[in-house]
């Protein structure tokens, strides 16, 4: 450290970012981009989904390397050449929203992990003093935990606290690094939110700088000194927190004026509900209510952890609400049964594809894995039907691919989607849930995914569809649900229907939507 | 696998604020690179017919030696050793194919040969001790094999016990309970004739213990290829996430898996007993039969369908291994050399299965 940036309270910048930029294929993920972060400062940085947050804070914790640019930790200059280590031993310290802890292991042994046993000459671990060393970092970080209980039984504000505090006992007393903190909150609860900040400023007042990544804008206006907005990998600006109002934040995001916001509702329209959702609720979400219609496209927009995933999983039972009633065209559902939904005609493309969505087989065998019961007759399967099946599938739904027999895993991504989608669509289904439906989809086949959906809405299915993209809920839905925080906040119809003001919404806390 | 976007952290989303009208979009959701071709998975027709049929060739291969070799062709080469080969592999291929039942929807069965050894050993103590007909004999034997089944289903689909534990305990429980029963004698006089007798008799000149196998073969490549549960067993062994969201009961699937696998190596024990005449309460009759019937099913898993467990290239894999054995035996090397043979074709069948499946992968 240089003298003149140690001084507590000091104006030496302890992180100073310039110039970053960072293009990955067909975007530009940041645009010269630059923040400083001062001695004992809470920096915050918010941005809409896709803004660059997240690229900004990987290429500080060495994952991705920026395309130009440089950043000065203390007095060390790096340019694309952080390393994830480098930028540790230069002391930039990361806690991200998946805390990494180990939960059936004690906080010692938690915290010693990072840094190694003590030891003695037998590579025996002294137990005496790794557990001395443990109270004395936890007396340090004010956690009220002892070092022998496991991290899983404290409460959610002290785990988050020692994972901080495992990042940050290396530079005990110093507080010569970083605290890159990437939405710590967004998981805990809300009297563990503040247990949390509390200490979060307890540790700033001593001198710790902080870069805090969050979406809950109360919160940071609470809790940060100053506030940088990224929009579309640009800096808008870094503003003093002080003085600063939720709707001017809202604003910067977004790049709309806060009245334009709240639209009116209009009334909804004449059709009736094939698909309705009372009280439900699961995971983040309390008590949501909504029907999606036939014919009707409806949107699920929220950021990520809102809960609007998990509503959509819930109507199909892949996750399994805590309570409420799902309704199909007046028949109930079996809460958290699959099976049960897809009786009741709902059909389901889930986000993460490889992982949930296909199976290491041929087209074909993935075209019929729902249904394939249908093709055994007289007790013999009809292959000759199931290929004659498939091969119109492929043709109706665009399908490019050798022959029905070839292996889905050798298609493109948006091949591959278009069977998922294939397989569903050629049942008629009453009601079509749709997670991510276009990602790692390529450009030409997203048209076509599009086209696909409208084409089965316009055949009377009523289409849910949850993604983090809010464009193409604008785009292709008729309505939009926002949810923020687990419950629903605002209802937009077209033509008031665009991305800026979902996002906004999406911002916006619960009082803000429930004082529209 | 699939390409994914590199900011996903944020979501992978689309930059919201623009100006309407842009193509945002596509822009941070790169199309994936090089999977445009619809070919990928199509392109070298040659290689993939080797790859197909390569260990049907190296058995082929391996005939043609052992026949020509001058040290095993003359006993080698004639149709009385071919009978002998086929006769004494029809309880390890009927144990295979037991046993790539429940490997297809993703579980191991260790119990196989204890399975066996219990029907072995059920089967010799009705007729033999309580003077059962001997079609009751069988069936009772099979059904015991079918209740092991079901327990290890239910353990491994309910309780959630990894399948390997779960089998490898069941594995020596009835080895145990089999010692108690029998005083750990052999069981070797008042066995039916009739039932031994297939192991002599001959069908248009193939003894009838293979023509048991190739029934039972049958029936189990027609489970697999031509029923709607060999069809969902096959999607809950390669993606049991995926295979619930289409509405596969996935326990029930592995459960019958399970009886199945029971069922069929109830079968093979009852052919072992025809076929050796007793039944010894023993580790190494049942573990014998385990480690060839893994090989033959993992080294049936590089053939005819590479990458899956099949019915006809379990049977090329279990007389690939016989022949070596066979020719080997014939050449004068001693008995060891088939164990090593088994573990080492083992280990190699999983390494190349395992390659296979890579480059299914990555493409």
């Amino acid at each position: 450290m240089q003298p003149g940036h140690d001084a507590p309270g000091g104006r030496g910048a302890v992180l100073r970012v310039r110039g970053l930029s960072k293009s990955f294929p067909g975007t530009q993920a940041l645009d010269d981009v630059g923040l400083e972060v001062y001695r004992g400062q809470i920096h915050a940085l918010v941005g809409a989904n896709g803004s660059g947050k997240s690229t900004f804070v990987k290429i500080l914790a060495g994952v991705y390397h920026p395309d130009a640019g440089e950043i000065q930790v203390g007095d060390r200059v790096f340019g694309s050449g952080l390393t994830a280590t480098g930028a540790r031993a230069a002391g930039l310290h990361f806690v991200h929203q998946d805390l990494a802890v180990f939960p059936d292991m004690s906080v010692a042994d938690n915290l010693a992990i990072g840094r190694g046993f003590e030891t003695d000459r037998g590579q025996r671990i002294r137990w005496r003093a790794v557990r001395r060393r443990t109270a004395e970092v936890l007396d340090h970080f004010q956690i009220q935990a002892r070092p022998d209980t496991p991290v899983g039984a404290l409460r959610p504000s002290d785990r988050t606290m020692v994972a901080i505090a495992r990042a940050l006992q290396d530079q005990e007393g110093q507080h010569a690094g970083v605290l890159v903190l990437d939405e710590p909150t967004t998981s805990l609860p809300e009297a563990d939110v503040r247990l949390l900040l509390d200490a979060l400023r307890r540790y700033a007042a001593a001198g710790q700088s902080m870069l805090f990544i969050s979406h809950h804008i109360d919160e940071v206006l609470s809790f940060a000194h100053c506030v940088s907005v990224l929009r579309d990998g640009r800096k808008v600006g870094t503003l003093d927190a002080e003085g600063l109002t939720h709707d001017r934040v809202v604003q910067l995001i977004t790049g709309r004026t806060a009245g334009q916001l709240y639209p009116e509702i209009p009334e909804s329209a004449g059709r009736s509900a094939l698909l309705e959702v009372r009280n439900l609720a699961v995971g983040p979400v309390q008590d949501v209510s909504f029907d999606v219609a036939a014919g009707e496209v409806v949107g699920v927009a929220g950021l990520v952890g809102s809960g609007a995933s998990e509503i959509v999983r819930a109507v199909f039972g892949a996750q399994t609400p805590r309570a409420g009633s799902i309704t199909v065209d007046g028949k109930r559902l079996i809460p958290g049964r699959p099976r049960s939904a897809i009786a009741g005609g709902v059909s389901y493309v889930p986000g993460e594809r490889s992982r949930a969505g296909f199976f290491d087989a041929s087209v074909r065998e993935n075209l019929s894995a729902p249904d394939v019961a249908r093709y055994w007759r007289f007790l013999v399967m009809q292959g000759g039907r199931e290929r004659r099946d498939a091969r119109e599938t492929m043709r109706r739904f665009g399908i490019r691919a050798v022959s029905e027999a070839q292996i889905l895993t050798s298609l493109s991504g948006g091949n591959q989607q278009k069977v998922v989608l294939g397989r569903w669509l050629r049942r008629q289904p009453k009601v079509l849930l749709l997670e991510e439906p276009t990602q790692g989809v390529d450009v030409g086949a997203r048209a076509d995914i599009y086209q696909l959906i409208r084409q089965a809405a316009d055949d009377g299915t009523a289409v849910l569809l949850v993604t983090v993209d809010f464009e193409e809920i604008a785009g292709i839905c008729d309505r939009a649900l926002v949810v923020n925080e687990g419950a629903i906040v605002a209802e937009l119809r077209k033509p008031n229907l665009d991305d800026e003001t979902l996002t906004g919404l999406a911002f916006s806390g619960l009082e803000k939507g429930a004082a529209r | 696998m699939s390409a994914r976007p590199p900011d996903t952290a944020d979501g992978g989303g689309a930059p919201t604020g623009r100006a309407p009208g842009t193509t945002a979009a596509p822009e941070s959701r790169p199309p994936a690179p090089g999977k445009d071709s619809p070919g990928r998975g199509r392109q070298k027709p040659v290689l993939e017919f080797f790859e197909r049929f390569g260990l049907v060739f190296l058995l082929i291969g391996e005939i043609v030696f052992f026949s020509l070799f001058a040290k095993t062709g003359k006993i080698f080469f004639t149709w009385d050793n071919f009978q002998t080969i086929a006769a004494n592999q029809s309880v390890l291929s009927i144990a295979a194919l037991a046993s790539i039942l429940p490997l297809i929807g993703g579980s191991f069965d260790l119990s196989v040969g204890a399975v066996a050894l219990l029907a072995d050993i059920v089967c010799a103590a009705a007729t033999s001790r309580h003077h059962a007909p001997l079609a009751a004999a069988i069936l009772l034997a099979i059904a015991f094999g079918a209740v092991v089944g079901l327990a290890n289903g239910v353990v491994v689909a309910k309780a959630g016990v990894n399948a390997l534990i779960t089998t490898l305990g069941t594995f020596y429980v009835i080895i145990g309970v089999l010692i108690w029963y029998t005083n750990g004698n052999a069981i070797v006089t008042g066995i039916p004739n009739a039932l031994t007798d297939i192991n002599v008799q001959h069908w248009l000149g193939v003894p009838r213990i293979a023509v048991f196998m190739i029934i039972a073969a049958v029936v189990i490549w027609y489970l697999l290829a031509h029923t709607p549960w060999g069809r969902y067993l096959h999607a809950v062994g390669s993606n049991p996430v995926a295979a619930r969201l289409v509405g596969v009961s996935v326990d029930r699937v592995v459960v019958i898996s399970f009886v199945l696998s029971g069922t069929f190596a109830a079968v093979a024990g009852v052919l072992e007993l025809a076929h050796s005449g007793s039944a010894f309460p023993n580790v190494n009759n049942a573990s014998g039969l385990l480690l060839p019937a893994l090989a033959s099913a993992f080294l049936g898993a590089t053939t005819i369908r590479p990458g899956r467990f099949n019915v006809l290239g379990t049977l090329v894999g279990v007389f690939f291994i016989a022949v070596a054995v066979q020719g080997l035996t014939l050449a004068g090397v001693s008995d060891w050399v088939q164990y090593v043979l088994y573990g080492a074709t083992l280990v190699v069948a999983v390494a190349v299965s395992s390659v296979i499946g890579r480059q299914r992968g990555r493409v």
